[in-house]
């Protein structure tokens, strides 16, 4: 139990300010979500909120996806390296979304709005959304395709958007130049602003309330407080090195070469290390993750494998240290393209909870599949009216001690929602013939991984263009102690002539009426022995078709 | 002399420790009272009340009226696993649609994870697939095997399946194949109860429509023997009124139609609190109110808004989303039972933990240890040990402070006192934050309502509350304990009926939309005929749900046929809706995705008569703990039963009654309205003119 010290703020107040500084990143979040246009915010959930500190350390965050954690740091470090806090004035607000200036990638913009107090910057409130699009080579900004930035989108390295409350109109004019939606690009900054504001007159009324100089160092003692827990949590796991490997299937662009990603965790008292040598070089197409990406992935494994109640803010970074080799898939150097980093960030998560469950195994479960399926359709109804259907399929989570895993379920990075059939087939020429769970898909073991989907769509009318992206088509998801891998996944087309294809996990492709797309997500590893699993499990899982019935 | 006038209306409201009785006699009086809740069999209590009614209470059973039931056992049901074995029927190729759910999870950082899906309605064991398929536009692709439907059912009934659920693809734009399952059933295990999807909810997203069915099967045999029952013991003892039953969306309807779609039943609980809240607000003019229920393990959040409650077209039951249409009721963990703790960085918390009601507060002496947010209150001189629950809970104010010395002020370093005010320090602050986020989630500012304090605890912390989210008015009814059981007798009978309609607004003809809902009032109809109430005393509103077209949500837009262009006005009600909710609206394609008819019964405004005792109403004076710093200030007490309308009184002030005690702290004045609900209103110079919302 730490003492109280007389020189520290009352506990109480802390606690207070603690829960108003949550609620405020709550409510700005709440409120980027409420004032968004992007279908991406409204239905992904890709956008976040947060609260810094003048050194550019997190204060709090409301974030609804992992990938968001903590990727707004290098984003107001390199405002600060620009635009030092001490030239900032009242009613200032910054820009930024370059990818090699600290950002993600190009389709979340970030802005920053100091706040203050006596005349004097005291914090930052900022909000990251995920824009509809943001011109580049395809309609969305992300393309599958792209092998540098330029393709990508339009990029904007930390500039003034807001100078003394007077919007940049050079600069806007220049953006929505530059994107395809105009409208619902500008609508979503101001929404963006909007949830700035909130963060501004909030903490303004704190600071009314408790003082400038109080609430600053009510800053610093929560940083520190989340700092000590988190290195109380590291502490308990034992000291070593721990390696782990996995691999992504293909960079989509060279289909064959399989991409490695390697970690060795060092635990060294209270600290985490992550080093990620080993790892392959960066790759052409889009599955480069800059290092914000690689943060992020580090801090959800050690948030979730130490203790995910402890407050989360930057205090909870502090301990846990990455070397990202320049060059490579985790540290790219231009021009090289990010967009579909979010592939690469969950199998770094992976790979570092992998590496910790060396430490604690009783806390890490096998791995998971980790696929998030996309999948998309553009074609044309019978009324000549164009459509584009996007589907994300999650595959098995992987088994862990006393649990087995569960089946079809979003895990780290991302939590994306399914489409309903119902909701499909009355949006597009596609009917559906199957939706169920891929029978004996779960790694075996003393607890069975969870199970892939198995999902078969037949092309009704029209010509469609087809987009795959897949995972673990070519590396199945490992088991541990002793249990088996999970399925690999496997996607057919079976052609309306009678022919079979079975297609790589990246890939487009040209569909007919009567053509069927079968796809089968992958299974979750096993954990333990499978000698060592209770019969009545097995029986059960032969009844309920967990596995198949020999 | 008993009572003989036929038009006594009684609410019973079953809770998990008492069961709640409110009744008004023919004189407009009203009796309040509580009987030990009987878990086993919740129809025990309800019936010994009726009995302490007759006997205590001279009340002639023949002379009740409205008999309007408030149950959990539907709730129950689920949280104790005792619900039926259900054998679920699903198109072939989509028996998991079940398990697989929508694939999101709720712990966002966790890497061990549990299944996110209701599996246990039906493991895969339990669902099998029929031949048959209906297309999106209702054509029949495949006609349905009827042999298949029988060795499914043999299958199911094999695997000990006691109720069907039938959830079939696109079974909302054609039943047929499900009505034809259900004849079939019917014809060869007519005992067998079966849910047909295209009946429970007959809306799109196959998910959402199978686990609605499932647990509406799950529930149904024991929903059914309950009601049936019930209704036979309550003629055992002369009482002629049917029985009303709550359901989720703060409506009543007759037993033997809630019977039918029991799934209905859910949460009907807290429900019912916000309607009683709801009518007590109107009752005095006030129409936008946040009624905060603080309990003794959570404090439940709703809006009103212009006298409605706002009815979300799903809920959380045990964890899990189901479809059923409920009043909007947002549940945080904080209440007086809560535990105050210290984290490992010596910070202190107040929740989630709660001490319950077993051990209890360490003030109540049955071996409680943790420091709660009760024990609190008692150090802070909030609460009067001796006069706890009306009395009937002698509180022991020395375990009380030993467990705040121990837990948290030694540990911290402070005084018992500054610890005491502390927890209530972060409790406040943590509920103010809850009830923002639930009232800006719906575009409202907390400001524009005014707060209803509901529940042992609402009164306690209402003016913290307010002061903490810039709220001028406080209102604590006279009995708001048992809001619940009031509520029920404030509730019109209501029925609802929807249906998928997927067609663009532009260029829709109105006779389309007309047709289509007159197809769902003819159904609504004939479910409030069986209610048997006067035809013309019946309000039909009609509702479309909206959205952009491209969108995957949308909006309840109410809807009006009369109008000279009632498709234009839905359309433009949109957008305002829109840019309430969501900050912006644009003119753009919008399309229409259910219909929705809700018939409601009339709705008795009579005002309560209620007793005010004969005597001075300050009881005495006590000093109670305040500010940052505790200062100790001396409050009047003042016995509320004393308090007569108009009677006026400035804060510090503490009002004591059997199921609540109010704080009414320094800068707030109070005043006792004609209904003898108590105002409290902030002085000072922030919004003293505080005009009433009403119109």
């Amino acid at each position: 139990m730490m003492p109280h010290h007389n020189d520290l703020p009352d506990p109480i107040t802390v606690e207070v300010v603690r829960n108003k500084l949550e609620g405020i990143a709550n409510e700005m979040q709440s409120t980027l979500f409420r004032s968004s246009f992007s279908p991406i915010v409204k239905e992904g959930l890709d956008a976040s909120a947060s609260l810094f500190t003048l050194e550019g350390e997190t204060l709090a965050q409301a974030i609804a996806i992992p990938i968001h954690l903590a990727t707004l740091i290098p984003v107001v470090r390199a405002i600060l390296d620009e635009f030092p806090a001490a030239t900032m004035v009242d009613g200032d607000v910054y820009i930024m979304n370059d990818p090699y200036l600290g950002g993600t990638h190009l389709p979340d913009i970030a802005l920053v709005m100091p706040i203050f107090h006596d005349g004097r910057p005291m914090a930052f409130s900022a909000a990251m959304t995920h824009h509809q699009d943001v011109g580049g080579m395809s309609p969305g900004s992300v393309p599958t395709n792209a092998t540098e930035i330029y393709q990508e989108g339009i990029r904007i390295p930390p500039l003034k958007f807001m100078d003394r409350g007077v919007v940049n109109d050079t600069l806007i004019k220049m953006l929505r130049l530059n994107v395809r939606m105009p409208d619902s690009f500008t609508g979503d900054l101001n929404a963006q602003i909007a949830a700035c504001e909130i963060g501004r007159r909030r903490l303004g009324e704190l600071a009314a309330r408790h003082g400038g100089a109080t609430l600053t160092g009510i800053f610093a003692d929560l940083l520190a407080r989340s700092e000590r827990m988190t290195r109380e949590a590291i502490r308990a796991i034992p000291d070593g090195r721990y390696g782990y490997h996995d691999f992504l299937d293909n960079d989509g662009i060279d289909l064959d070469t399989p991409i490695r990603i390697e970690v060795m965790v060092t635990i060294t008292d209270d600290t985490v290390h992550v080093d990620f040598t080993g790892t392959d070089r960066q790759v052409r197409g889009p599955f480069n993750c800059m290092p914000s990406g690689s943060h992020a992935a580090a801090y959800f494994a050690v948030h979730a494998m130490t203790d995910p109640d402890i407050p989360t803010n930057g205090g909870c970074f502090r301990p846990i240290s990455l070397h990202l080799p320049e060059g490579s898939l985790v540290n790219p150097r231009e021009p090289a393209p990010v967009n579909a980093r979010t592939s690469t960030i969950k199998r770094i998560s992976g790979c570092i909870v992998g590496a910790l469950g060396q430490a604690v195994p009783e806390r890490a479960p096998a791995d998971a599949a980790s696929e998030m399926l996309l999948l998309a359709f553009g074609g044309t109804r019978p009324d000549s009216s164009r459509y584009v259907i996007g589907e994300l399929i999650a595959s098995g989570s992987g088994a862990s001690d006393g649990m087995d895993g569960v089946d079809v379920i979003e895990t780290d990075g991302t939590n994306c929602m399914n489409l309903p059939v119902e909701a499909l087939e009355m949006d597009a020429p596609i009917r559906v013939h199957q939706t169920e769970l891929r029978s004996g898909s779960g790694g075996q073991g003393a607890f069975r991984g969870g199970l892939g989907l198995v999902r078969e769509y037949e092309i009704l009318s029209g010509e469609v263009v087809f987009t795959h992206r897949g995972e673990r088509h070519a590396y199945p998801a490992r088991g541990r102690l002793g249990g088996g891998a999970g399925a690999q996944a496997r996607s057919v087309i079976r052609r309306v002539d009678g022919t079979e294809q079975v297609i790589n996990s990246k890939t487009v492709e040209r569909l007919g009426p009567g053509d069927r797309v079968l796809v089968e997500t992958a299974g979750g590893g096993g954990y333990g022995d499978p000698e060592a699993r209770e019969p009545q499990a097995n029986a059960a899982d032969r009844a309920n078709r967990k596995t198949a019935s020999t | 002399m008993k009572v003989n006038q036929p038009d006594i209306r009684v609410g019973v409201d079953v809770g998990g420790t008492f069961t709640d009785f409110a009744c008004v006699l023919p004189d407009g009086r009203r009796l309040v009272f509580k009987i030990a809740s009987t878990p086993g069999d919740p129809s025990l209590a309800v019936i010994a009340g009726l009995q302490e009614l007759v006997t205590t209470h001279a009340v002639s059973a023949a002379s009740i009226s409205v008999f309007a039931h408030g149950t959990t056992v539907a709730t129950n049901a689920v949280l104790e696993r005792k619900g039926a074995v259900v054998g679920l029927l699903a198109t072939e190729g989509f028996r998991d649609v079940l398990e697989i759910g929508r694939q999101m999870r709720r712990q966002m950082y966790s890497v061990r994870l549990a299944t996110e899906t209701p599996v246990f309605l039906a493991p895969g064991r339990r669902r099998v697939g029929v031949a048959e398929r209906i297309g999106p536009d209702g054509a029949v692709l495949r006609p349905l095997d009827e042999a298949s439907v029988i060795r499914a059912v043999e299958q199911l009934l094999a695997e000990g399946a006691t109720s069907l659920a039938v959830a079939l693809l696109f079974s909302f734009a054609n039943p047929t194949h499900e009505r034809r399952i259900r004849a079939i059933v019917a014809e060869r295990w007519p005992e067998l109860p079966v849910s047909l999807s295209s009946d429970i909810d007959p809306v799109f997203r196959e998910y959402e429509r199978t686990v609605v069915t499932a647990f509406d099967a799950y529930i149904k045999p024991t929903v059914d023997a309950y009601l049936a029952n019930l209704a036979e013991a309550l003629v055992g003892e002369a009482v002629n009124a049917p029985l009303r039953v709550m359901q989720s969306r703060g409506g009543l309807a007759g037993a033997a139609i809630a019977r039918r779609r029991p799934v209905r039943l859910f949460l009907s609980g807290p429900a019912a609190g916000v309607i009683g809240g709801l009518a007590e607000g109107e009752a005095n003019g006030y129409r936008n109110l946040i009624t905060v229920d603080i309990g003794g393990t959570s404090c439940d959040i709703a809006l009103v808004n212009d006298a409605k409650p706002l009815v979300r077209q799903e809920g959380m039951i045990d964890g899990f989303t189901v479809r059923v249409p409920m009043v909007d009721v947002n549940a945080i963990g904080s209440g007086g039972g809560s535990i105050a703790w210290i984290d490992r960085a010596g910070g202190l918390k107040v929740g989630p933990h709660s001490a319950g009601s077993a051990p209890g507060p360490a003030c109540y002496g049955r071996g409680g240890v943790e420091a709660t947010v009760t024990d609190a209150s008692v150090v802070l001189g909030l609460i009067d040990p001796g006069y706890f629950a009306g009395g009937s809970l002698a509180l022991d104010g020395e375990k009380a402070h030993a467990a705040i010395a121990e837990r948290i002020a030694g540990p911290l370093a402070l005084s018992v006192e500054a610890a005491a005010l502390g927890i209530h320090r972060v409790l406040t602050a943590q509920m103010a934050e809850g009830i923002r986020l639930v009232s800006i989630k719906q575009g409202f500012d907390p400001r524009d309502f005014t707060l209803l304090g509901l529940g042992g605890g609402g009164a306690l912390h209402a003016c913290a509350l307010a002061e903490e989210l810039s709220m001028t008015r406080v209102l604590v009814p006279r009995y708001p304990g048992v809001l619940s059981a009031a509520g029920l007798l404030a509730a019109p009978v209501e029925h609802e009926v929807s249906a998928s309609f997927a067609r663009p607004i532009s260029g829709l003809p109105p006779a389309d939309v007309s047709a289509a809902l007159a197809m769902l009032d003819i159904e609504a109809a004939a479910l409030m005929s069986a209610e048997h109430l006067s035809t013309d005393s019946i309000k039909i509103q009609h509702a479309a749900d909206i959205c952009y077209v491209g969108q995957g949500y949308h909006l309840e837009v109410p809807l009006d046929l009369v109008g000279p262009d009632p498709l234009g006005t839905l359309y433009r009600d949109f957008l305002v809706l829109h840019d309430r909710i969501y900050g912006h609206s644009v003119e753009g394609e919008t399309r229409i995705v259910n219909l929705r008819t809700v018939h409601q019964g009339p709705i008795d405004t009579r005002p309560a008569a209620l007793q005010v005792e004969a005597g001075d109403p300050v009881k005495g004076i006590r000093p109670v703990l305040v500010g940052e710093g505790a200062v100790a200030l001396q409050a009047p007490v003042l016995d509320r039963a004393r308090m007569v309308a108009a009677h006026e009184f400035d804060g510090p002030a503490i009002i004591e009654q059997d199921d609540t005690t109010t704080w009414v702290a320094p800068g707030w004045h109070g005043r006792v309205l004609d209904t003898l609900m108590l105002l409290l209103e902030k002085t000072g110079d922030a919004d003293r003119d505080g005009n009433r919302d009403a119109g």
